[in-house]
């Protein structure tokens, strides 16, 4: 195998990871973080020979039951195929998103550059509009396709939600474009590593705020995420869109919709907030004083070990005592413990033998994927937040946003943005 | 006429740029959000059967009972008033002839049949002997089949008042 083949298989594992496995994560998270805000305790008593994870096992016990369940479809519906077809658009054009988002710089190994990307093009911005604006067909065909007045008039309202949206968000990237001066997102990432001022990491959403809130507010319309979740409003009409799905179908329609909010979290990250950099530590240093950072991060995990099984050791009891599940701190403990001292000595290790150029270029890219993970979980989770907090738009409130706020403020900012541009040309 | 002008609420452009509004409901939910992952133990959650509910007032109806002379004889002497007040028709009574020489009747058998029972209570209140109670506390009842539901004169003569209410 060649390197090029390794690190493109590694990016469409991380892909993968990201777009997939990562479904029954958020399901469990959402429900988690619904119920810690409405002060309930969500699922947490799902086991697996005692181990709950926090509940976490609840997710896949759902998910098997999906697998398992049968696949039932009405025989009022004459065009199997195309309402075969729509969940089935709906997970891959979110999956695909996901393809030019990049999880570390570019690595340099043996002289030779590869891009961390899971397809290494430099479309970028392009392709992510090109995808998002498909995956909306999937709900169309979806809702058409069932010959139900529900489905209907849900992917009805999904289609005059993405048109209104889109225009939108097409020109708030637009003067985003303009800002960075490409289309090739880790530019754009390389560009937000820089400092304004001297002092204030340039992140799009400092340097572009209003482009920021309008890229922010349409992606939730986008992900069909409340508070723009017309397009299912379960009050009006049933469950919309996938009215007449259940089984596996619907599942996948369920997973599609969180590759999206997932999908859109990464482009918010890398286009808003910085992408894998770390604020006011540019790249060089950590390559130059590699060292420091190994011993740092050593010492950091077993911190975080500690403070996470006080947590566990709190928070994670069960009253009775002869369930195998009383007995599920003491393992995760154990675990949590034997994992960070062997990531620390690990690190050590490495610390003593020394690395080649190769190394430190592989650690590096490690460290950037972390923190583009730690971003991307920190998104996913403003999402979830925001539609526990927020109530659905009525349909002409969604319209008067789209058409009469977002669409003049974003030509607004590009205008501005050229100006800036223009004068600092000069 | 002269025409009066009321201010309306929610005209400044704080309250037209919804974000500040958003941003102080982010706020609390946070907090809730915050206190619970920081705690756990704050959640009113009950963890149903390992933790029984403690609300449970005397004047909840749970299961019947029925209740014993002060001879531990039953005190019930089947004068159908319970099972003609039932508007579910969930009560069986039949009755024959009593030989300890407290009454004239008393019940051979009477059941009660808990799934179709509705727990209107009416049956207590129709009783003129203080016979059938429903003091019982006893909220969930479980049962494999259709018939373990269908409790005979035993099961309710042996029902105790709950320990939880208090005597008076």
């Amino acid at each position: 195998m060649s390197t090029s083949t390794i690190i493109i298989s590694i990016n469409i594992f991380l892909v993968v990871l990201l777009a997939v496995g990562i479904a029954p994560i958020l399901i469990w998270w959402e429900r988690r973080v619904a119920g810690f805000i409405q002060d309930r305790t969500g699922p947490n008593r799902c086991n697996i020979g005692g181990i709950r994870l926090g509940g976490l096992i609840q997710s896949l016990a759902d998910m098997l039951k999906l697998f398992f369940k049968e696949d039932f479809l009405p025989s009022h519906i004459k065009y199997k195929f195309f309402f075969t077809l729509a969940p089935i658009l709906v997970f891959f054009c979110s999956f695909l998103t996901f393809a030019v988002i990049p999880f570390a710089n570019d690595i340099i190994i043996d002289g030779k550059s590869y891009m961390m990307q899971a397809i290494p093009t430099k479309l970028g911005i392009l392709w992510f509009l090109a995808f998002a604006g498909i995956t909306v067909y999937g709900i169309i065909l979806g809702g058409y396709a069932s010959a139900n007045k529900y489905a209907l008039l849900g992917s009805i309202r999904a289609s005059a939600q993405v048109v209104s949206y889109e225009a939108a968000m097409g020109l708030s990237i637009i003067s985003m474009v303009i800002t960075y001066g490409s289309i090739h997102l880790n530019d754009m990432v390389i560009y937000q590593d820089s400092l304004i001022f001297g002092f204030i990491p340039a992140w799009g959403i400092i340097i572009q705020p209003i482009a920021a809130i309008i890229f922010i507010i349409t992606a939730f319309a986008e992900a069909n995420r409340a508070p723009f979740d017309i397009a299912e409003g379960e009050s009006e009409i049933v469950a919309g869109y996938h009215t007449e799905y259940s089984a596996m179908r619907f599942g996948l329609f369920q997973v599609g919709e969180y590759a999206a909010m997932s999908a859109l979290s990464a482009i918010i990250v890398t286009i808003l907030l910085g992408g894998y950099t770390i604020p006011f530590i540019p790249q060089d240093t950590i390559q130059s004083n590699i060292y420091i950072v190994l011993f740092i991060v050593a010492i950091i995990v077993p911190i975080k070990a500690f403070f996470l099984t006080k947590w566990i050791k709190r928070n994670n009891n069960w009253i009775d005592k002869n369930d195998p599940r009383s007995k599920e701190t003491k393992k995760l403990v154990k675990f949590f413990w034997i994992t960070s001292i062997l990531i620390s000595s690990l690190l050590i290790l490495l610390f003593i033998i020394g690395l080649s150029t190769n190394g430190i270029n592989i650690l590096t890219a490690i460290i950037q994927i972390t923190v583009f993970l730690i971003k991307f979980f920190l998104v996913t989770l403003f999402f979830i937040w925001i539609r526990w907090t927020l109530l659905r738009f009525r349909y002409d409130q969604l319209q008067m946003l789209g058409w009469k706020i977002l669409l003049p403020l974003s030509i607004l900012n590009i205008f501005i943005t050229s100006l800036i541009v223009v004068i600092k040309g000069l | 006429m002269g025409i009066k002008r009321i201010k309306r609420d929610q005209h400044s452009i704080k309250d037209k740029l919804y974000l500040p509004a958003i941003a102080t409901g982010m706020i609390t939910t946070f907090k809730h959000f915050f206190k619970n992952l920081k705690n756990t133990s704050n959640i009113k959650t009950l963890q149903y059967p390992e933790e029984q509910p403690t609300d449970i007032t005397d004047k909840y109806r749970g299961v019947h009972r029925l209740t014993k002379r002060e001879d531990e004889s039953i005190k019930c002497v089947a004068c159908y008033m319970c099972s003609t007040a039932c508007p579910a028709d969930c009560i069986d009574i039949e009755a024959i002839e009593r030989t300890d020489g407290q009454d004239e009747k008393m019940p051979k058998k009477f059941s009660i049949d808990l799934l179709e029972c509705i727990y209107c209570g009416y049956c207590v209140e129709a009783c003129p002997c203080d016979a059938i109670r429903m003091d019982t506390g006893i909220f969930s009842f479980i049962g494999d089949k259709r018939e373990d539901f269908i409790v005979d004169k035993d099961y309710l003569l042996n029902n105790i008042r709950s320990k939880d209410f208090d005597d008076k």
